[in-house]
């Protein structure tokens, strides 16, 4: 068994794994659809059993300390990046300003086999947002407001975006480019309920020239064309603010051959009932995160390093190098006269 | 030709790298062994003065480019050139300072210095944007480890450079007032230790800034994967010191081609890749 884990702990198989991991890293730049994640996973699980094995066997590892703590801190994180894949959660949001968060809202979603996130626990509402523009549309900061609630039953504003994500139950939700504006409608059917909601446009200003979108009433076969006129003060050569508030549209309606321009609150009249235009408000896209292993990630890593750190100053010495250049640079001389 | 505030300082400071090259070379010369400059090794003292001149000039430039602009080198290749100069001069001549023995391979060092001070002289100083994702903290720890982390490697790159040359009767000549092979080695493996904690602390901070400004802290990017291959190929190459002995020769050519790597990294990945990972989006 001894034997066979000295096999295992060899250096030579440690090289082997390294070169498999860069041939797979290699394969994997830039993140080819077609290469498949295990041309990471196999040359990791490799050199994951050896280090195992070299850490049980090497005295040159497990009897200096700061070896030991890099080689330990090295194992961890693979096992703690593998337990994360399992665990995390990648997924994207559109929430519209004055909506309230729920998970039924997110779209795209990806998670591990054992996600056992608390998400129906995070609650927040979106509220406005602005985003800065340089000429030439060259994005700035996004400052994005979101109102969590409190004990009390009243809304704490907080401002997120870019690098400054909302976290919530271990969730972070980041800002992203992905944004635009949001009709609000009202369907008043000639039968039943009125019914109030929005219409999410494409991105903007990505999709200045099309803020297209359709919607069938429910109950009816008759689909409506939506696009909007806006206002919102965009100047490509200037420097300019995305400010819902700041911005206006004329809703255009299209049913069949027949085209309407809505201002707020205007309605028409349409075959199975009146449609009103209420308000014009945003939405804004988030990416979704989670990972309960981050932290750990990071205290793990930063550990492995200061170990691998204290290893090398005690070799470093730089003095007592100094004075075996002085040596050998004298000898040196000595030799060629 | 449209002459803006930094490039009169810059051209000054690559003329210094300049000054501090010739003077290094003719140090090295056997031809000038017997003057007193060169005997009384007050040569060097003229290259590493010549050197923190050029130091001091780029950080003029790199201030008036920052008063021009309003954000630091960050962004485009010509900032981070006219950056990587200023920190890899500063760091190489401290260690040029503390270390004698290593002085000179700045006949090796000062001309890879002027690989970057050529290419900078073709690249146009246009204003770059500054993304959002610039504005966090991370970025500084990220940065300037990764400058000491590159200056380590440039000045392994030097001693490797001689332990080739030193294969050659030329080569034995010219850095004949330095230590032995075997000294030399183990110094430029001592640097490679110390290069491979300031990469893993560098691949840490990035990746706590990827993590803020990207909403993820590794995706396999472009750059991220050259990032990680450049650390792995130094781990590689310690790996192999350890398990078999290597020719002084063979050690410096895995250090150089470790530096190439790094240096595919830093200048050839963030400008070659459509990934978002400069924040640029």
């Amino acid at each position: 068994m001894q034997l066979w884990l000295r096999r295992l702990a060899s250096l030579k198989f440690t090289l082997v794994g390294m070169l498999l991991l860069g041939a797979g890293a290699a394969v994997s730049y830039g993140n080819p659809v077609d290469v498949s994640v295990w041309v990471l996973i196999v040359p990791l699980a490799l050199l994951a059993l050896n280090l195992s094995a070299a850490i049980v066997t090497n005295p040159g590892i497990n009897r200096q300390p700061g070896l030991l703590l890099f080689h330990v801190c090295l194992l961890s994180t693979v096992v703690l990046a593998g337990v994360g894949r399992l665990t995390h959660l990648d997924a994207h949001l559109e929430i519209a300003e004055g909506q309230a968060f729920s998970p039924a809202l997110l779209l795209e979603v990806q998670k591990g086999p054992w996600h056992m996130g608390d998400l129906d626990k995070v609650a927040f509402t979106q509220g406005h947002y602005t985003v800065d523009y340089e000429p030439q549309l060259k994005r700035g900061l996004t400052h994005s407001t979101v109102y969590l609630p409190a004990p009390d039953g009243s809304l704490t504003p907080r401002d997120v975006g870019d690098d400054r994500p909302l976290v919530l139950e271990r969730y972070r939700f980041y800002t992203t480019h992905n944004k635009g504006f949001s009709p609000i409608l009202t369907w008043i059917p000639d039968q039943g309920q009125a019914v109030t909601g929005r219409i999410n446009m494409p991105s903007y200003p990505l999709f200045d020239y099309k803020q297209d979108n359709r919607w069938t009433p429910p109950g009816t076969q008759q689909e409506i064309q939506f696009w909007l006129q806006l206002d919102s003060g965009l100047d490509v050569e200037k420097s300019w603010v995305l400010d819902g508030r700041n911005s206006s549209a004329v809703l255009v309606v299209t049913v069949g051959d027949r085209r309407e321009e809505l201002q707020k609150g205007q309605e028409v009249s349409l075959p199975h009932g009146r449609l009103r235009y209420e308000n014009l408000t945003t939405w804004m896209g988030y990416r979704v995160f989670y990972d309960p292993t981050i932290q750990w990630l990071f205290f793990v890593t930063v550990a492995g390093v200061l170990g691998l750190a204290h290893y090398f100053w005690q070799k470093l010495n730089l003095q007592a190098w100094m004075d075996e250049a002085e040596t050998s640079s004298v000898d040196n001389h000595g030799a060629s006269a | 030709m449209n002459v803006v505030a930094e490039q009169p300082w810059l051209w000054a400071g690559l003329g210094s790298y300049l000054v501090a090259t010739l003077v290094a070379m003719w140090g090295v010369s056997p031809k000038h062994a017997d003057s007193a400059l060169v005997a009384g090794k007050r040569h060097e003292k003229v290259v590493l003065g010549f050197m923190l001149l050029a130091v001091a000039l780029l950080s003029v430039a790199i201030a008036a480019r920052w008063l021009r602009i309003g954000h630091g080198p960050w962004i485009s290749l010509f900032e981070l050139l006219m950056s990587q100069m200023w920190s890899l001069g500063l760091i190489f001549s401290f260690l040029y300072w503390r270390l004698p023995g290593l002085r000179p391979s700045a006949v090796i060092v000062l001309p890879v210095m002027w690989i970057l001070g050529s290419w900078v002289l073709t690249l146009e100083p246009g204003i770059s944007h500054f993304p959002a994702t610039y504005y966090n903290s991370w970025k500084w720890i990220h940065v300037g480890i990764g400058k000491i982390f590159l200056a380590l490697m440039l000045t392994g790159v030097g001693l490797g450079g001689v332990l080739i040359l030193r294969t050659t009767e030329r080569g034995r000549v010219w850095f004949r007032a330095m230590p032995a092979d075997a000294v030399i080695d183990k110094l430029a493996w001592r640097l490679m230790m110390l290069a491979l904690v300031f990469d893993s602390l560098m691949l840490i901070a990035g990746a706590v800034w990827a993590q803020d400004a990207w909403g993820r802290y590794w995706a396999w990017d472009a750059l991220e994967t050259s990032a990680f291959l450049t650390w792995l190929l130094l781990a590689i190459g310690l790996h192999v010191r350890l398990s078999y002995k290597v020719p002084p020769w063979v050690s410096g050519a895995i250090i150089i081609g470790v530096f190439i790597m790094a240096f595919s990294t830093y200048f050839g990945t963030p400008y070659l890749s459509p990934s978002a990972h400069k924040g640029v989006v």
